[in-house]
């Protein structure tokens, strides 16, 4: 298979945009680059519709995009409550392995979404 | 389709036939309810084995299965909508924006999620019961079965369950 150039941080840009747009649960939407592979997307959502759970492990769900295509990549995306977001910021509940919040991008509802 | 995803397929087919055989029995909401979340939450999980992989646990339901079909690029959109039986994608995303505060409330039906109140399994509140499924009007029941968007939300899940091989 020919490797073409991925690039990562546009594909993370639309799909934050397509996430804001078809879930109005989604309040903001980080992209998290730190230390992450050059293929792989990690997509922080701030979720106001999911239920607050009180199992504060956090696990990232692969949403499988592009297998077997020239572009593929992972997209992973990690679903936390604005409570969750609060303690997340404040150190209180760990990301997971590998993650990190430095050099995080927000992406929030266009005008009119 | 990978041999995961088809074990997961074969349960959320089963679950559909059951929830058929409810729907034509005109048995209580809750167990119809309770059938329609669990096939949409088994064809969620059968989509999302596409990795290879096992999926998270938790949110590999029906909202996030809805999101990654609203977030599909590039030439399987039109795949997508047609198998849907939406015009355009966009139409779809649009859609799916709609109906996504009822998946939502769908998907917190599961007892795990549905805290002390309404589930279609159990009677609550669980330290001094005074509700019960069967008899229980849920809000979620009326919107499927007296509204549009309701009933083409029902069409939809049944879709995904029945077309699984043309997009998995």
């Amino acid at each position: 298979m020919a490797v073409v150039q991925f690039d990562r941080d546009s594909k993370a840009k639309w799909y934050a945009y397509q996430h804001l747009k078809v879930d109005p649960g989604a309040r903001t939407v980080y992209y998290l680059p730190a230390d992450a592979p050059d293929r792989e997307i990690r997509l922080l959502e701030v979720n106001t519709l999911i239920a607050d759970m009180t199992d504060e492990s956090l696990e990232p769900l692969d949403y499988g995009v592009d297998v077997g295509a020239e572009e593929e990549h992972k997209l992973l995306v990690l679903d936390v409550t604005p409570r969750q977001w609060e303690a997340i910021s404040r150190g209180e509940i760990p990301l997971p392995k590998g993650w990190a919040l430095e050099g995080a991008i927000a992406f929030n509802r266009r005008r009119g979404q | 389709m990978n041999p995961s995803q088809a074990t997961w397929w074969r349960q959320a087919r089963s679950d559909l036939d059951v929830l058929r055989l409810l729907r034509r029995n005109a048995v209580a909401p809750c167990h119809q309810l309770h059938y329609l979340q669990m096939a949409g939450e088994k064809i969620a999980k059968a989509y999302f084995w596409r990795t290879g992989a096992p999926p998270a646990k938790k949110h590999a339901g029906l909202v996030s299965f809805l999101k990654a079909l609203g977030g599909t690029g590039g030439s399987r959109q039109a795949l997508v909508a047609a198998t849907f039986e939406f015009r355009e994608f966009k139409q779809f995303q649009t859609w799916i924006r709609h109906v996504s505060p009822r998946a939502y409330d769908l998907e917190k039906l599961a007892p795990a999620l549905a805290g002390d109140g309404p589930n279609p399994e159990y009677p609550w509140p669980h330290d001094a019961p005074v509700e019960y499924p069967a008899g229980y009007r849920f809000d979620l029941w009326k919107w499927l079965g007296e509204s549009g968007s309701g009933r083409q939300f029902s069409k939809v899940v049944e879709i995904a369950v029945d077309r699984f091989p043309i997009y998995a």
